[in-house]
């Protein structure tokens, strides 16, 4: 019988019918670039790119309910780590401003590289950066607000202000950060001497996104995964059976900032810049709908939502400028309709294990034997 | 009354204060090794609230709370649960929407830590040890059903299930048969009296034929202050309960 209940567990790991949908999504996601044109190679990586920074706040909303607008925030950071690194490895001969430093530095009289800004000039440095960084700060904020009796929309609230601070900071530092206009005029990525192509970029991004998704299916399905379920369905409760809620909540916010970092660092090769508005509260309200619209606590609906969504404004904006009430009234028509998002059309069959009942009716018979 | 040597819980003049109310004015009591006190008294006593405060639930005013001679007053639910004090809540405090399966999963002594429970896999000594828990509150077939299905006693069941797999030295329970048929209350004596065998137990009741069924000394509450304690048929006879308590009961009944 005890047999009988772990057959469960594992059947329940991946649906073998969900297996092979998201084989046959990820087949069609490969030959993608080679069927499609630059452009919309370069717009599905972005999409996928956008689609696992729904993830990443997925795993600390739809998982552990924490709403959080910041995640822009920690996006914006891996991506001004990997910006910087781009900008300085311009060639002398492409910088106009002459001199060993990026342009807008020089516009805003700075005679040198600042030291915190030179490290980042070294490949590696800048890929550790691109995690490090956001990973750090979530860390250091997430200390601080779960460690204290903060809890619910309070939470939510403190990450609107940091967002809204860390867009002032960077636009008022304008020789650091190169204020509201950003980081432009990037240069290539270049990997092992050579200028990676656009599909190169799609091929990386697709390989994150993959690995990223599979790996968040892999922890929510883990013990550690059904710990945070019962954190946002009652904290207070899994206090008592031992275990210290803001550990558990400090890690996953950490990890899932680390992941919107390498989202926004994979961003700016495909994208050639980055600039204040990515930290701002109305894309760090983006990423939330991609969450809602798709699903929360689905992991592949952001996804789903984010291409959904991005190509609908592409064809809309063709049309008119006013693709943001199209958005609008679709997730107004979600909440209404289909509180559990897009993620909910799909037949429950698909997503848990037909067999439960059948393996749960035989370990009972056992028992009844035994 | 036991010395305070021999007891695994033992409670020192605790006060609770919730902002000018006093609802703990000094509360004494010692729980002994696979001992069962029951707590009795009316309703605003502060029986949950003393529970409250050994869990760490509550502030503690002044006073102190001693586990296994180990001062644990104030200190946070997590680290209260680890050292092994469990408790179950006045209202099925369980996890709707997971399966039975995975509330018990949750509840189960061991490591609690960010990391192992990544690493965590579901052993076959955990399963038995659950199944065996899913077989003793008889929820075995509903194993993974929904909590959110079951009816409200099952609940009750589940938690006291919850409390079973943490295995801890202390159980305190907050009226765990609140809500059940008469054979559900039966039988959830029956378990407690198998629990206390290795436990130290600590249940809060209002229903006096349960009290009766699984009492061996009770203690009563009145207005955040202990009124008495001693064998059933001592506090029964208590003048003092019997006004208070008791004999309201009594009336009412009549």
């Amino acid at each position: 019988m005890a047999q009988a209940l772990g057959q469960i567990q594992q059947s329940n790991f991946v649906p073998k019918k969900w297996q092979i949908i998201n084989l046959a999504v990820l087949l069609v996601l490969i030959i993608f670039p080679f069927v499609a044109g630059t452009f919309q190679t370069n717009l599905m990586a972005k999409l996928l790119l956008f689609g696992i920074l729904g993830v990443s706040l997925d795993l600390v909303w739809g998982f552990t309910g924490i709403l959080s607008f910041a995640h822009g925030v920690f996006f914006t950071l891996g991506g001004y780590a990997m910006a910087y690194y781009l900008k300085l490895n311009l060639s002398a001969t492409a910088n106009n401003y002459g001199g060993n430093i990026p342009d807008f530095m020089v516009w805003n009289g700075l005679k040198e590289l600042p030291w915190f800004i030179a490290p980042l000039q070294f490949f590696p440095i800048a890929v550790i950066a691109m995690v490090v960084i956001p990973a750090g700060f979530a860390y250091a904020i997430g200390s601080f607000i779960f460690r204290s009796k903060v809890s619910g929309v309070y939470i939510t609230v403190i990450t609107l202000a940091i967002a809204s601070a860390l867009t002032t900071f960077f636009v008022s530092q304008q020789a650091y950060t190169g204020g509201t206009n950003g980081i432009t005029d990037v240069s290539k990525l270049m990997l092992f001497g050579m200028v990676v192509p656009p599909i190169g970029i799609y091929f990386i991004i697709l390989a994150f996104a993959a690995l990223t998704l599979a790996g968040s299916w892999w922890l929510t399905k883990s013990n550690f995964g059904l710990i945070l379920r019962s954190i946002k369905e009652n904290e207070q409760r899994i206090s008592y059976l031992g275990y210290d809620v803001a550990s558990f909540k400090i890690f996953i916010w950490t990890l899932s900032a680390g992941i919107a970092g390498i989202c926004g660092g994979l961003f700016v090769p495909l994208n050639n810049f980055i600039s204040p508005v990515y930290l701002g509260v109305a894309f760090g309200t983006q990423v939330v709908i991609w969450v809602a619209v798709g699903g929360r606590g689905t992991l592949f609906g952001p996804i789903i939502a984010a291409i959904l969504l991005g190509q609908l404004q592409n064809s809309v904006d063709r049309i008119t400028q006013d693709w943001q009430l199209i958005v609008g009234i679709i997730l107004m028509l979600v909440v209404l309709f289909l509180p559990d998002g897009l993620m909910s059309l799909l037949p429950k069959k698909l997503l848990t294990s037909s067999s439960n009942k059948k393996l749960l009716a035989s370990s009972s018979d056992q028992l009844e034997k035994a | 009354m036991m010395n305070s040597q021999g007891s695994v819980l033992s409670v020192k003049d605790l006060k609770v204060v919730f902002s000018g109310f006093k609802a703990l004015k000094g509360v004494n009591l010692e729980v002994g090794k696979n001992e069962i006190v029951t707590i009795i008294g009316p309703n605003g006593a502060g029986k949950s609230t003393l529970l409250d405060a050994i869990v760490g639930k509550s502030p503690v005013a002044s006073g102190h709370v001693y586990y296994q001679g180990q001062d644990i007053t104030n200190k946070s639910s997590h680290e209260i649960a680890r050292m092994g004090i469990g408790r179950k809540f006045q209202n099925p405090n369980v996890y709707n929407e997971l399966s039975v399966f995975d509330n018990i999963l949750l509840a189960l002594k061991g490591t609690h830590g960010v990391f192992s429970s990544i690493r965590a896999k579901l052993t076959a000594a955990k399963k038995d040890k659950i199944i065996s828990v899913l077989d003793r509150i008889g929820l075995l077939e509903q194993g993974y059903a929904k909590v959110s299905s079951l009816s409200h006693g099952q609940k009750q069941w589940v938690e006291i299930g919850m409390v079973l797999a943490q295995d801890p030295a202390v159980v305190l329970l907050d009226e765990p048969t609140a809500g059940m048929t008469a054979d559900e209350t039966y039988a959830t004596g029956e378990i407690i009296k198998t629990i206390a065998t290795s436990h130290s137990v600590v249940v809060i009741e209002h229903d006096m034929e349960f009290v009766k069924q699984i009492a061996q000394r009770l203690v009563v509450l009145h207005q955040g202050e202990k009124l008495t304690e001693g064998s059933v048929a001592e506090v029964q006879s208590n003048p003092k309960v019997i006004e208070v308590y008791l004999g309201r009961e009594q009336i009412n009944a009549a």
